[in-house]
């Protein structure tokens, strides 16, 4: 296994689009790492750049410390997990696992030996002798992951491998793909637009949108302390609430209601020349309460809004309203009486207040 | 009562079954006087309808023998089979790695582009207007002989052919070749382990389409081939045409024993031609 080194990477296509920007990461041994961004931010590029599938139109891959840029992808030692696993689909599951390995010119029983071996781990031994037709969904993934197993390669990439599977099965093969993570300790990067795959199986998420890194951090750091409001949008679920709200120096105001938020966070504002400036409160569902209901958080003063959605998601009920001209939802607990029209009384968490400047939409205080 | 009549309309629909039976009528109808013309003598083909349309008063294998002899058989159909079997192959390489090659690149490369359009177009120019010049130029290079007809045949079939497989590799996903890349497979590699075992459907669409055209030909091997003593089963099926006239019986009976092999080839290629043409028609 090794690290790899992205600096000043970029992708330019002919026409003039540019895929990619300045992508720069460092991406230690042994680690999960996953890019995540909505549809066309450039995670696949980077990702087939890496592979040696695209080419790179300026600045340094390096996989270990070998410069790999001009490289062909077979010679780049990194096993890949396609979308749609791209099984070959003339040959077992057998001999799809150990084609890389014969073009390798293996000998025989050591690649017998690591077939089955990662067969055992897959639980794929009583299929190797099937064609990928003749496989459901979860085994063809499985096959995909073992052929990327078997060659023990430096590098583990991994471009949405669970986006063609149910959902009660991608749960399960998110679960096998961590525990693999953990048992083979490889390097791996994984591509993903579902953000909950990202914050369970990463071990640092980078998220991209338009070809541009918009930041690299672990899971809770990029869930507690967003860099902006892309990231603080697109990161939980539902997203975290944003309303326009004007700083008078003490006190965030909006929609007629005063918010207080923490003295130290207040200094911050004053000394950044925020006060009487128009901002953005961005706060998430979980930190908005029934103000009537007990807390065991410090709350803002309470404001009225009229409930315009209900759903009851099992253990908790999401509702939906509109705030200051916003529309705003908050995650309350399975014994909340409210129903649609009903006028309620929420109020926010005061520690868990975040505010973005309006212009750059960079945060200013978390 | 409804159902009842949706049915029996569905059973009998005449327009359909007429069509189907004229269908039917217009195979089965001249290979029925292909099978008992070579069965009669001479002396039974009168101009009486009624007794043309008849049995042969007797089934004798000997217009086969006869043709046999004639037509030299064995050698003209050993020349005719290595004629096909190799302008078989060579046109499963050659045109499945241009089909490859050309299908691949011509959305990035104008070079492949313009070479796509230009083989392909090929196939608009009628053979009479190549005929004269090639006589000529297969001399010149003295290849008027086997290895130039099967050089000319490759030429011939390589529009319709690489048209087809680059048709068909469309259906191919690209991921299969980028992950037998990140495998370590090279281009070479990738096509011969992956990308040319899954063409095998077209393969066998190319094989009976290239093989029924050369099997069948007559006028290449005749203008190519005239005057050097080697024949294929249609040119020395020419025989039978004399300026006196056509024996009809031994001709038919020789047109038979040609049939037979491509029969036979055409049965066993059948499932993967349909696959073929299926695969090729629908995404």
């Amino acid at each position: 296994m090794a690290g790899l080194s992205l600096q000043h990477i970029w992708k330019k296509y002919p026409n003039g689009y540019e895929a990619v920007k300045d992508f720069n990461l460092e991406i230690d041994d042994k680690e999960f790492v996953i890019f995540v961004g909505p549809s066309g931010c450039g995670k696949s590029t980077t990702l087939r750049m890496i592979a040696g599938l695209e080419d790179i139109s300026s600045g340094t891959l390096k996989i270990g410390d070998r410069v790999v840029n001009d490289v062909e992808s077979k010679d780049r030692d990194i096993a890949m997990v396609f979308q749609n696993y791209a099984l070959y689909p003339h040959m077992t599951v057998y001999d799809n696992m150990a084609f890389a390995l014969m073009l390798k010119k293996t000998p025989k029983d050591e690649i017998d030996k690591a077939v089955k071996e990662a067969a055992r781990i897959l639980e794929l031994e009583k299929v190797l002798d099937r064609r990928p037709s003749q496989l459901s969904g979860g085994q063809r993934q499985r096959v995909a992951m073992g052929r990327a197993i078997v060659r023990n390669p430096q590098v583990f990439l991994m471009d949405e491998p669970l986006s063609n599977l149910d959902a009660k099965l991608r749960v399960q093969m998110r679960a096998e793909i961590a525990k693999l993570h953990d048992r083979l300790g490889a390097t791996i990067i994984y591509v993903t637009h579902d953000q909950t795959e990202a914050m369970t199986l990463g071990t640092r998420i980078v998220v991209m949108k338009d070809g541009i890194v918009q930041q690299v951090a672990s899971p809770t750091v990029l869930y507690n302390k967003p860099d902006n409001i892309f990231v603080a949008g697109f990161i939980g679920s539902p997203q975290m609430n944003f309303i326009n709200a004007r700083f008078d120096g003490n006190d965030l105001i909006a929609g007629g209601t005063s918010f207080e938020i923490p003295t130290e966070k207040v200094d911050v504002l004053r000394e950044k020349g925020y006060t009487g400036k128009t901002v953005i409160m961005g706060v998430r569902p979980e930190n908005v309460y029934d103000a009537k209901a007990e807390s065991l958080c410090k709350l803002t003063a309470p404001f009225d809004a009229k409930i315009t959605v209900f759903e009851l998601l099992g253990s908790e009920v999401q509702l939906y309203f509109d705030f200051a001209g916003a529309s705003m939802s908050a995650k309350v607990g399975q014994s909340s009486r409210a129903s649609v029209g009903d006028v309620m009384s929420f109020a926010f968490d005061t520690d868990k207040i975040h505010v973005f400047d309006k212009e750059t939409e960079q945060a200013i205080i978390h | 009562m409804a159902n009842e009549s949706i049915i029996a309309r569905e059973k009998f629909n005449w327009p359909v079954t007429i069509l189907l039976l004229l269908g039917l009528f217009t195979v089965l109808f001249p290979l029925y006087m292909t099978v008992i013309i070579a069965f009669k003598q001479p002396s039974e083909m009168t101009n009486d309808v009624i007794s043309l349309l008849s049995f042969p008063e007797s089934w004798s294998l000997e217009n086969f023998r006869e043709a046999m002899r004639v037509t030299d058989f064995w050698r003209s159909l050993f020349n005719s089979f290595l004629i096909t079997a190799v302008t078989m192959v060579c046109a499963i390489v050659i045109h499945s790695l241009m089909g490859y090659a050309v299908a691949r690149n011509m959305n990035t490369s104008k070079f492949y582009r313009f070479s796509y359009f230009y083989v392909v177009s090929g196939m608009f120019v009628p053979f009479a207007i190549l005929m004269m010049p090639l006589v000529k130029q297969t001399a010149q290079l003295h290849i008027d002989n086997m290895f130039g007809v099967i050089v000319l045949y490759v030429v011939f079939y390589m529009p319709m052919n690489v048209l087809l497989y680059a048709g068909y590799l469309k259906n191919i996903p690209i991921a299969l070749e980028e992950a037998a890349h990140v495998d370590g497979a090279s281009t070479w590699v990738t096509y011969w382990k992956i990308i040319f075992p899954l063409m095998w459907p077209m393969h066998a669409t190319v094989a009976v389409l290239t093989a029924l055209g050369t099997w069948n030909d007559v006028m290449t091997p005749l203008v190519i081939m005239s005057g050097s003593g080697v024949n294929t089963l249609p040119l020395a099926q020419l025989n039978f045409q004399t300026q006196f006239g056509t024996n009809y019986n031994l001709a038919f009976a020789s047109y038979l024993l040609a049939l037979l092999p491509m029969l036979i080839f055409y049965l066993v290629a059948q499932k993967q031609i349909i696959n073929g043409v299926i695969n090729g028609a629908v995404k």
